[in-house]
């Protein structure tokens, strides 16, 4: 095993790391940019460098400087969490030429998988079903006008090299396709460095449902069962389940999609975490979407409910060991359900509410548990992106498991800036989510239905006015007191100069 | 002494003999126990004044000291000129209006990127365009005027 292992990323999947790390008694090296010098990653690693300024793209997308910090801390391996480079196959390769351990699967197989054409076709080759859609990018607006006409619309079109939502527009009819290329392509060569683009066919109303894969480096490869993330805005997953409620309901979905998964990794020669991404219809029918080749931001639900701690599996995998049980050996038990507490506003369109935050009280006690990468007095940066926190909570059914999310959520308290913690609390109370009635179109569905806050009970209006008016009270008496303080030392100064 | 607090406007009458029911448990959190119910109210000052927050919700706070009798309203909303400003810190991306451009309610008039997502300014109102003082790749705060229009 490793004694000691750089951390290629920020908040709170850092963190996760580095307790990782701790808990395999294993030095953690964390990498800062100017804004996260007092980040809680850079506050629990036990070693830090700083790596450039704020934009990522001067400092946690800077390949040679990460590699340079890892050479002059003597980590052996480099976690890349998700998001940055972690999948990136040129990083990986510079990793292994200065004689790093990438914490990841080979640099071969994200490349065979990294670009989602490419991905797409080794997947139909290996046997998993793709949704139809074009094998090349769109090259020019004709092509892709002929493209989408022959595969129909509504169509969908996605950046080759894209993840988390950007380059990804919708287009119902031909006269909508011209301006969704450009916005998509300029969207994916900002976020990317990359502006193809590829075009599918839309289905309606589909669940995103994906399976966590897992493998080594003596071709054992195993499942772990799926994760439902259809509760997505502007294609960002907001909130994440395992089980699926609808594989739940069509048990004989999880052996198909993980044999469906499996079968890629194995084209793919591919050998760590990873996650191959379905979307299914209301039929059970399901397509092959991409492979995440790196942790999922939402593994902690597969934790809760496999038993498996899923970034410890990644160390020992990387540092060559086997895989430590078969396929059937995974057991599911119970339910787990994760939201993404984010600095966004509900009710402001969900602008991003950067800033600092002043109070912060966290939820605890049975069934909970909590990803976070902030602190009170943490100032949140504009350059990164909106997560603060994933709040997870385990319950031995899917109610249960609401219950305790429903009771950490009004527990969960952040000042300062604004959150969607509130937001959730509207989700979990909607009876057509508690039914599992979900699919990618809920939340912009929900958010169209959504009805205005009720007012207060006047006992709450009560309530705040006796505790500003309190903390008034105690604000002027602290002003008092500073300027009694002030007049003092004014009276021994002028006395001072009196006696020159 | 007779105080008046406006919670988002709805106006509370409290008596000081009523301050005995609050105790300050950490910074700025306060406990509240009324009517044998307990309440947790965290209090924040931000530029716009004092904010609390309760039980998963935000409440604009105003105290009105019983000896200064002079403050007023606050002055209503112009209903000519419309400035178009930036919710949150940001970059702008892309201005999508020019000067003279008739803009439609709920038009996009700039995009404004923050913490890797995009955002569309709009326009409250119909109108017209008659300043843009936002540029492609420049930075700016919180309240900043990115569009004027009329």
């Amino acid at each position: 095993m490793f004694g000691k292992v750089l951390v290629a990323n920020r908040g709170e999947i850092a963190v996760r790391i580095v307790r990782a790390l701790r808990e395999s008694r294993i030095s953690s090296v964390a990498v800062f940019s100017d804004a996260d010098r007092g980040a809680l990653h850079v506050r629990l690693a036990d070693e830090a460098e700083h790596i450039g300024p704020a934009p990522s793209t001067e400092s946690y997308l800077r390949v040679d400087r990460i590699i340079e910090a890892a050479k002059k801390h003597g980590a052996e391996a480099i976690h890349p969490g998700y998001g940055f480079l972690s999948e990136n196959a040129d990083f990986a390769a510079a990793c292994a030429g200065a004689g790093i351990v990438f914490i990841g699967p080979n640099p071969e197989s994200i490349r065979r998988l990294g670009s989602k054409t490419a991905a797409r076709i080794l997947a139909k080759q290996a046997g998993a079903p793709v949704v139809p859609g074009s094998e090349e990018p769109a090259a020019n607006i004709r092509r892709a006008r002929a493209l989408a006409s022959e595969i129909g619309y509504p169509v969908l079109l996605k950046a080759a090299a894209g993840g988390g939502g950007k380059g990804v527009r919708r287009v119902n009819a031909e006269n909508e396709l011209e301006s969704a290329i450009r916005d998509a392509s300029s969207e994916a060569e900002r976020a990317f460095h990359n502006s193809e683009i590829y075009i599918e066919k839309l289905i309606e109303k589909p669940r995103h449902i994906e399976i966590q894969i897992a493998g080594d480096h003596y071709g054992n490869l195993v499942h772990l069962g799926e994760r439902e993330c259809s509760l997505q805005r502007r294609y960002q997953k907001i909130v994440e389940e395992c089980p699926s409620p609808f594989v739940a309901r069509h048990p004989e979905m999880r052996a198909a999609m993980g044999e469906a998964a499996l079968k890629v990794a194995r084209a793919a020669g591919y050998d760590n975490l990873g996650t191959v991404e379905f979307l299914s219809d209301n039929q059970g029918n399901f397509y092959f979407l991409e492979v995440n080749t790196r942790l999922q931001v939402e593994h902690p639900v597969t934790e809760l409910v496999t038993g498996y701690d899923l970034v410890q599996l990644q160390l020992h995998i990387a540092a060559g060991e086997a895989l430590p049980f078969t396929q059937k050996d995974v057991a599911w038990r119970g339910w787990a359900m994760e939201c993404r507490v984010g600095a966004e506003d509900p009710d402001n369109e969900f602008l991003p509410s950067p800033g600092k935050i002043e109070q912060l009280r966290e939820p605890s006690g049975p069934g909970v548990r909590l990803d976070s990468g902030v602190y009170p007095g943490w100032t949140v940066p504009l350059e990164y992106d909106a997560l603060l926190a994933k709040l997870v909570t385990w319950g031995p059914d899917r109610g249960a498991a609401i219950q305790r999310l429903r009771r950490s959520l009004a527990e969960y308290s952040i000042t300062g800036i604004q959150t969607n913690i509130g937001f959730f609390l509207e989700i979990l109370d909607d009876p057509q989510f508690q039914a599992g009635e979900i699919s990618t179109e809920f939340i912009p569905d929900f958010i169209a239905r959504r009805k205005p806050a009720a007012e207060p009970p006047p006992e709450l209006d009560v309530a705040v006015a006796l505790a500003a008016l309190s903390h008034f009270q105690e604000a002027r008496k602290h002003a008092a007191r500073a300027s009694k303080v002030d007049a003092g030392r004014w009276l021994t100064e002028g006395r001072g100069q009196l006696l020159r | 002494m007779k105080w008046q607090v406006a919670v988002d406007g709805r106006t509370i009458q409290i008596d000081s003999e009523q301050l005995a029911s609050v105790i300050q448990v950490e910074p700025g959190v306060y406990s509240v126990i009324l009517n044998g119910a307990s309440y947790e109210i965290r209090l924040i000052e931000t530029s716009l004044g004092l904010s609390a927050e309760a039980a998963g919700r935000r409440f604009a706070v105003e105290i009105r000291d019983p000896r200064d009798s002079s403050r007023g309203s606050r002055a209503a909303l112009g209903s000519g000129r419309q400035n178009v400003a930036a919710p949150m810190p940001g970059k702008v991306v892309r201005v999508l209006v020019n000067v003279g451009d008739a803009v439609d309610a709920g038009q996009g008039l700039v995009v404004v990127e923050a913490m890797k997502m995009q955002n569309e300014m709009k326009a409250a109102r119909p109108g017209r365009v008659i300043e843009i003082r936002a540029q492609a790749g420049q930075t700016v705060g919180a309240g900043d005027t990115l569009v004027v229009l009329e």
